[in-house]
């Protein structure tokens, strides 16, 4: 195999000319098998230097470049663009690192130079076994799908709908706003949670580029980035969406009462029901779970009365099949089950709530008309909240849930003005607040006078008991009398925060992982939050991790910036070249390398029993080439070929 | 017209390469009247001085199994290659070296050291282990140098094609004498045998998961041998993966693991190198102690994995001997 | 022997032991002559295979370094090379390859103290070996 190479051994200034012989080593390189020239220069990356280069290429018909000069990962894309202007192949470049691996860090000039040309051989040798790559391109969908509308979700949508792209907004629930749309309040300014996401709703129900697809759930995925397939189960409401007008004549006749999940339980709803007053889409839907018609018995209730003949018994669920390019799941969090800590008797003693529980008190909209008040009726006069309810322990919620005590500094402060001779008092061990306004929203609830605090060690050594009606909590970890802690008549449980209970599915519908608390993983914790081990999944709000509403916005974003500068309507989809291919003359189908992959860039072909790489997905890594036992696959740009004349090069006398 | 001549040799050899040319029963007597054998050691009785008066390239093809690590074994095999228009490696020892390679483990005064002398059932007092020459009865009695390195009979001369195994099977001579017969062999330096490893015949492929983490090896009288699955998959080492087909999966259809006796596909420089990326992608093990355990769980590493290989492996043997 | 500079072949991957091998650079330390660096995207990447052919041209000892576990930028590439490594290094012990020629570490971009200390480390150990020896025919 003959080539014809050209190299360049950078000066550098002085960092590599004064540190060894410099002519000997370019006499040197110019002397190897191959080389057409070894030129000397002052500066490779200058303006200069990079001109030479693309001249040399067309007047001495290079085939292959080396340049000796600083480590690749300075400048060899720099370089690559330099060979592909002037119309070579950029992966017929082989840099020889003789600066950082050589002239700055072996300070005797001879033994310098003996490494310099060690290294300026080897990246010959190898060179000659570099092999032109090219970016393939292929078609991609713009569209994206977005599963889940609370904050996060509806942030990504509304900055990703824009002409030429379509959002597909998917949510499990009838109505949209995940838990915020059904909190009174939000810190720091204690605006109201509805006048601050209602104009955002309401886009998001206009926007001509949202498809809205409410009471709907993912059902299957496959394909991957830039081109994936989803199929959708849109429930069927029985209700006709176009008709319905939300004006809740159905709800009053209906004959059957069930627990209101909307108001956690707190109070009932009806098998029609619309979820809480104010909820959009402002639409009915009938709950087949408990609707008695479903159970065989004769009603007609709803239907009859409804003004509008939108009631639809025969309406059935719809699969929707979409192809997208990307997916965001903005999936949001569920609250620790108290149920599970039974020392807080959350469920056995009376007036202990949880802090969902207490923001639908709170609200207007909510089981009480937003007024606070006891199982019995009357208002609370002493009022526990407990912090770090679940979170912060190994053996339940590792993390802190990051919103919760300032939730808890919301709660105190709103009900104290609905209720201003109530005392609260917060039983903590240690605070969070983070970023620009928690601390004055904490010295407001001090100022005040909404809270006062109580701290202790531990707060899962608290034991709650009832005592004749009063709520009594002992410290555990305290000793003697100091254990019993005043009584209350309310105990607010401010309990952490794990994501959402239908990741189990979620994960195996999309391929991305979760950790012990429910939280779908991200790519890298530091620097890339929002993206997944799954190219083309991201993650954005509580679904990732404890975040208020700032972070969930931002999140939402972020995902939406990742899309939209990669996904362009009409573009195609660059494919780095430099990635893994299975020879399927040489596979056997041994499956040695299929659960290597963190990508699942490569499969096992069930009907053809070999193994196939994604080039679309694979990263290039070049585990699964390492670990093939019948050397099928093919690491592209580092191959075992070029890999072994590197080691030659070296190693030659 | 006379029939084309043939030659069938043996090195360091256990004999069951011989056996296999046997086992084509009926066959042999085809092989028979296809062609003249003119030397055959193990079976007729020809002589050396027969081969050296044939003229060069006269064998047709020269079928040679066992290692090399005698001086008269490298004169053969020089001298058959001269004479033949191809030679043909037979055998695990003669395409790599075979279990014979495993002396290269140790240095040749070992070898005979440990045989002449420290066996318990060597009766040796006065401690004689064979030389070169030895005078007795004013006579010099000659024997054949001992070579300190086992090597493959593609270490000694060129070699024209390979029929892996321990032995091969008789189908496969029968294929690969038929093929030249007719004319139908592929390029030279071809290893007629399958062109991928074994769990592409093998039936108990599809019992393979596609992630195994092995926590711990089993040896084979550790556990109840389910015929059915992959070995690999019931904590067997198996070397299916890293092995040429073209065996028929013999041994696993006796209910055995595959120890690689065919060797390894074209494009690998060293079949134990990728016994152990094999072996290392079915495992889970992350800390310290959890790789202790899988490594104490293969007593014998290098003699499992270059059991058939070792004279032909990227370091050949022992170093710095 | 005052003359035997060990060649040693150093399998570094691109993100963290690579940049970590600049970074000692960068601080202006030092590191023996014959440290011999070929790069790889992850230090999965490396086949055994390669560790013996670097044997095989004349290595007197080779070295891996990679990302620190946990850190890999392809999630565990590192913990694959981990696992051969093992395997590897016990059955070379068959053949008679001395502790401390085949060495495998960790080393993050910030490193560059640490890709100095085992270099020179290597380098003094092997150095009391002496050169590595094929088998003669």
């Amino acid at each position: 195999m003959s080539e014809r190479i050209g190299v360049y051994v950078c000066e550098c200034g002085p960092n590599i000319k004064d540190a060894l012989r410099f002519n000997e080593v370019v006499s040197y390189a110019g002397g190897l098998d191959n080389v057409v020239f070894a030129k000397p220069f002052k500066l490779m990356c200058s303006a200069e230097g990079k001109e030479l280069i693309a001249k040399d290429i067309a007047r001495h018909k290079l085939s292959r470049i080396v340049i000796a000069a600083c480590s690749p990962r300075e400048h060899e894309i720099t370089f690559r663009k330099v060979l592909e202007g002037a119309g070579m192949n950029p992966y017929f470049l082989q840099i020889a690192n003789i600066r950082e691996h050589c002239s700055w860090v072996i300070k005797d000039p001879a033994a310098a130079t003996e490494q310099a040309k060690r290294t300026i051989k080897a990246a010959v040798k190898r060179v000659v076994y570099n092999e032109a790559l090219f970016s393939k391109e292929i078609d991609l969908q713009a569209d994206v799908l977005v599963v889940g509308a609370g904050i996060a979700g509806i942030t990504a949508a509304l900055t990703l709908a824009q002409k030429k792209r379509k959002v597909y907004l998917a949510e499990k629930l009838p109505c949209i706003g995940g838990k915020v749309g059904r909190f009174a309040e939000v810190f720091p300014k204690l605006e109201c949670a509805s006048c601050m996401i209602g104009p955002k709703l309401d886009e998001v129900l206009r926007n001509e580029n949202i498809s809205l697809l409410t009471y709907s759930e993912i059902k299957e995925v496959t394909g991957f980035y830039g081109n994936f397939n989803v199929k959708i189960n849109k429930k069927a409401r029985f209700i006709n969406a176009e008709t319905c007008i939300g004006c809740g004549a159905c709800v009053k006749v209906c004959p059957v009462k069930v627990k209101n999940e909307y108001n956690e339980g707190l109070d009932e709803r009806k098998a029609v029901y619309i979820p809480y007053p104010g909820s959009l889409p402002n639409l009915a839907v009938i709950d087949r779970q408990h609707c008695i018609r479903f159970k065989k018995q004769e009603c007609g209730a709803c239907q009859s009365v409804c003004p509008f003949g939108a009631v639809n018994y025969a309406d059935a669920d719809q699969i929707i099949e979409l192809k997208v390019g990307a997916v965001v799941l903005a999936t949001g969090y569920d609250l620790f089950n108290a149920a599970s800590l039974p020392q807080y008797g959350y469920g056995k003693i009376d007036n202990v709530y949880t802090s969902l529980e207490i923001e639908r008190l709170l609200n207007t909209t909510g089981p009480s008309a937003g007024k606070v008040l006891l199982k019995n009726g009357e208002s609370p006069r002493k009022i526990a909240i407990i912090h770090c309810v679940g979170s912060r322990n190994k053996k339940y919620l590792p993390h802190c849930s990051s919103v919760c005590c300032l939730s808890s500094l919301k709660f105190a402060r709103l009900i104290k003005k609905q209720l201003p001779d109530v005392s609260i008092v917060g039983i903590y061990s240690d605070l969070c607040l983070p970023g620009k306004d928690s601390q004055a929203f904490f010295e407001s609830a001090r100022e005040e006078k909404s809270m006062e605090f109580m701290r202790v060690n531990l707060t899962d050594a608290l034991e709650i008991k009832d005592r004749n009606g009063k709520i009594c909590i002992k410290h555990t970890a305290l000793a003697g009398p100091a254990q019993e802690l005043e009584s209350f008549d309310m105990v607010i449980l401010a309990l952490g925060m794990q994501g959402n209970k239908d990741s189990e599915e979620l994960i195996k519908i999309f391929d991305v992982n979760k950790d012990n608390s429910n939280f779908l993983v991200e790519e890298n914790a530091l620097l890339e939050p929002v993206s997944t081990v799954t190219k083309g999944i991201f993650i954005a709000g509580c679904a990732a991790g404890p975040a208020d509403i700032s972070v969930s916005a931002a999140q939402g974003m972020a995902c939406a910036g990742k899309i939209l500068s990669r996904l362009e309507p009409g573009e195609k989809l660059k494919l780095d070249p430099c990635v893994a291919e299975v020879n399927a003359d040489l596979c056997s189908g041994c499956k040695s390398c299929i659960g290597l992959c963190a990508y699942k860039a490569i499969s096992y072909d069930e009907g053809k029993k070999r193994a196939k790489v994604n080039e679309v997905l694979c990263r290039g890594c070049g585990i699964c080439v390492s670990a093939c036992p019948s050397a099928a696959i093919i690491a592209k740009h580092f191959t075992d070929k070029q890999i072994l004349e590197e080691i030659k090069g070296y190693c030659d006398k | 017209m006379s029939k084309p001549k043939i030659a069938l040799y043996w090195c360091s050899s256990c004999g069951g390469c011989e056996e296999v040319v046997v086992d084509l029963a009926e066959n042999i007597l085809k092989l028979a009247e296809t062609f003249d054998i003119v030397f055959w050691p193990a079976v007729l009785d020809f002589k050396r001085a027969d081969v050296e008066a044939l003229g060069d390239g006269e064998l047709a093809f020269a079928l040679i199994n066992g290692a090399v690590r005698m001086s008269e074994q490298e004169y053969m095999v020089k001298l058959l290659r001269r004479k033949s228009k191809l030679v043909i490696s037979h055998g695990s020892c003669a395409c790599f070296g075979g279990i014979v390679g495993l002396a290269n483990f140790s240095s040749k005064q070992e070898v005979l050291n440990t045989v002449y002398k420290d066996l318990p059932t060597v009766n040796n007092p006065c401690g004689i282990i064979p030389q070169e020459k030895t005078e007795e009865f004013g006579r010099t009695i000659e024997l054949p140098a001992f070579y300190n390195t086992v090597k493959s009979v593609n270490q000694v001369v060129e070699v024209d094609y390979y029929l892996p195994g321990c032995p091969t099977t008789p189908e496969l001579i029968t294929d690969a004498i038929a093929a030249i017969v007719e004319g139908k062999l592929s390029g030279k330096g071809a290893v007629l045998a399958d062109s991928r490893v074994l769990c592409d015949t093998c039936s108990r492929r599809d019992s393979k998961p596609e992630r195994l983490t092995i926590a711990e090896f089993k040896r084979v009288y550790e556990t109840e041998l389910d015929p059915e699955r992959c070995f690999l998959e019931q904590g067997v080492i198996c070397l299916g993966p890293a092995t040429r087909g073209g065996c028929k999966e013999r041994c696993l259809k006796g209910n055995m693991p595959c120890r690689g006796c065919f060797g390894p596909l074209d494009n690998v420089s060293d079949f134990g190198a990728k016994c152990v990326s094999m072996l290392a992608s079915l495992l889970g093990a992350k800390d310290p102690q959890d790789i202790k355990k899988i490594m104490d769980s293969i007593p014998d590493k290098a003699g499992l994995f270059y059991k058939y290989s070792l004279a032909v492996s990227l370091l050949r043997g022992k170093v710095n001997e | 022997m005052e003359d035997f500079k060990p060649n040693i072949i150093g399998f570094l991957c691109n993100w963290c032991a690579y940049s970590g091998a600049d970074s000692a650079a960068r601080a202006e330390m030092q590191i023996p002559e014959n440290i011999n660096i070929v790069r790889v995207m992850c230090s999965g990447r490396i086949d055994p295979q390669f560790v013996l052919q670097a044997f095989k041209e004349g290595a007197d000892g080779v070295l891996i370094l990679g990302c620190h576990p946990g850190d890999c930028h392809y999630k565990e590439g590192n913990y694959n090379a981990l696992r051969w490594y093992a395997l590897l290094k016990e059955t070379l012990e068959q053949f008679g390859i001395e502790e401390g020629r085949f060495v495998l570490d960790w080393v993050s971009a910030g490193e560059g103290d640490k890709f100095v200390r085992i270099t020179r480390d290597m380098v003094t150990k092997i150095k009391l070996l002496g050169p590595l020896t094929l088998r003669k025919d």
